[in-house]
């Protein structure tokens, strides 16, 4: 579906819309910057990615995922079913490192959407920055606690 | 047009099966998607399940009440008759007074229903089927379809025969249709005001519509205790619940006779629908509504000229140039040149004035000098003045001593 058109259904109203002090924001998981905006809106493309942070398992290094749009399993399995849209969040944890993380990153966006590639690459960095303060202060806290 | 998309139907038992591959979508699905139309047919229709209310009539006027005219320093409202209460003198009956009646009070004749030409009626059908094939829109409206294999979701006829509930909720499990129910289940809130003494305790959230065929179907038994789920019929589709709140993409879960009952239900772009009579589903103004594509494709850039660069003519505020340096060095270019030698002169002219460095132990020796020097000059002066009284003295017989006048 074009976006063009979904977008004229959806920016007046959505789910993932919130309007606080004079502002349009979006709780959009694909959307990286936070204000609902044509361009910014993943949800509605063909080909977004998001940098998500989540309450993940205690093994997991870093609590991002990266949600993309991809197609489901059974999608990509089934040749002729390529003209369905595929459903969102085929979900990747980022483990180790950002640097799969952010070349997934650039091989979705590529050299065309590169405000968008950005935008997914500062938040991706910023969370891995604040999860790394985060496993600094886990690690000093399990110290402190053997003492 | 491109190929005509296809949808799997999936098996009841296992989400990873698939019954029959590659059906073609039915022609409503391809249908233009029209929020205007759903806008307007829903606001109409959800109108129709009103019920007659009304004030009684009597409310507000059951007094003999009269007004006292002028003159008697009271405002000309009917005021009630008669004494002894608190009651009499008081004003009556107008919509601004206490206990009066309301103002225009509500009859029960009052226009409840709306009726909605049949064409749009259907046209909003069609587009709110379209859109629950949508996976943007069904994100949209909130459904939670993260897990679901694939949208729209079919599954074979074998969940018509569920009769027991645990079958429903394994079933919707299987297909992540389940986190939408858990949405409903988590969200559901005492709704706030009067109505909750009326009988709407709950307000409760939308989740799945679950869409089957065959009338004897035993489903509608086994989903309907699940929360937010819903179950219809095809032949009874209702935009109130393909679109609730006039808002497009529901989670509609169909079943595989139900999917195809809807080629004769809607009819195609090449006949129309069987069922509704000579109903045609609306065709779309642009086929390719894809602006971005249409623009980039290889046809219209071979046509298109070159981008013409914007000549400006002149800046939107007129700077100083004066004193905003940019401003200057556009119109004259070689201010540049002539600010920059500026400054190279005034530090050439500084370049042999070395500035003393003044240390105190210099300090002190330049003023022991200047004393020195002029202790000397004291004693120099002082000498002097010496020398003229001693001649005023010798040659000019001025006592000693004696004041010196002139």
């Amino acid at each position: 579906m074009s976006q063009q058109v979904l977008w004229e259904v959806v920016k007046g109203n959505n789910a993932f819309l919130v309007k606080r002090n004079g502002l349009t924001l979006s709780t959009d998981p694909f959307n990286n910057t936070g204000v609902q905006t044509y361009s910014s809106t993943g949800f509605i493309s063909k080909n977004a990615v998001g940098v998500v942070s989540t309450s993940g398992k205690v093994n997991q290094i870093n609590n991002i995922n990266l949600v993309t749009k991809k197609s489901t399993k059974f999608q990509q399995a089934d040749r002729k079913a390529k003209n369905t849209q595929s459903v969102y969040a085929s979900t990747l944890a980022v483990k180790h490192g950002v640097h799969t993380a952010s070349r997934v990153i650039r091989k979705r966006f590529g050299t065309s959407r590169v405000g968008l590639q950005r935008a997914a690459l500062r938040k991706l960095v910023k969370l891995n920055r604040a999860n790394a303060v985060r496993r600094r202060n886990e690690l000093a806290a399990a110290k402190a606690q053997k003492k | 047009m491109t190929s005509v998309p296809l949808v799997s139907v999936f098996s009841a038992d296992d989400s990873s099966k698939v019954t029959a591959k590659h059906i073609p979508l039915p022609a409503v699905f391809q249908t233009p998607i029209r929020p205007d139309i759903v806008s307007f047919v829903h606001t109409n229709i959800a109108k129709n399940r009103r019920q007659a209310h009304a004030v009684n009539p009597q409310a507000g006027m059951q007094h003999s009440a009269e007004s006292w005219g002028t003159g008697r320093a009271v405002a000309r409202i009917p005021r009630v008759s008669g004494s002894g209460t608190h009651r009499s003198g008081q004003a009556a009956f107008g919509n601004q007074c206490r206990k009066g009646r309301m103002s225009l009070p509500i009859k029960v004749w009052r226009r409840w229903h709306r009726r909605v030409n049949i064409k749009q009626k259907r046209h909003a059908a069609a587009t709110a089927v379209a859109a629950t094939g949508i996976v943007p829109l069904v994100l949209a409206r909130g459904h939670r379809i993260s897990q679901v294999p694939q949208i729209p979701l079919v599954v074979e006829d074998k969940i018509e025969s569920y009769e027991k509930t645990t079958d429903a909720l394994n079933f919707l499990k299987r297909f992540g249709a389940f986190e939408d129910v858990q949405k409903v289940v988590s969200t559901k809130v005492v709704r706030a005001g009067i109505s909750k003494q009326r009988g709407k305790k709950y307000r409760v959230r939308k989740g799945p519509l679950v869409v089957y065929f065959n009338e004897n179907a035993k489903l509608l038994k086994a989903f309907r205790n699940v929360p937010g789920v819903e179950v219809v019929n095809v032949t009874r589709l209702n935009l109130l619940q393909l679109a609730p709140g006039g808002q497009l993409g529901r989670f509609v879960i169909w079943t595989q006779s139900a999917f195809a009952h809807l080629d004769k239900l809607f009819g195609t772009y090449r006949y129309t629908s069987i069922i509704k009579d000579g109903y045609q589903l609306l065709r779309p103004l642009i086929t390719n509504p894809d602006l971005a594509r249409i623009i980039n494709s290889n046809q219209v850039q071979e046509k298109v000229q070159p981008a013409k660069t914007t000549k400006v003519l002149h800046e939107v505020q007129k700077k100083n140039p004066l004193k905003n340096t940019k401003a200057m060095d556009r119109l004259n270019p070689y201010a540049k040149k002539q600010r920059a030698a500026a400054v190279a002169a005034i530090k050439a002219n500084t370049k042999g004035t070395k500035k003393i460095k003044k240390n105190k132990a210099l300090k002190k020796a330049s003023r022991a000098a200047y004393n020195k020097v002029a202790a000397s000059l004291n004693d120099a002066t002082k000498a002097a003045v010496q020398e003229e009284q001693d001649i005023k003295v010798k040659y000019f017989s001025v006592q000693k001593g004696a004041a010196q006048t002139e």
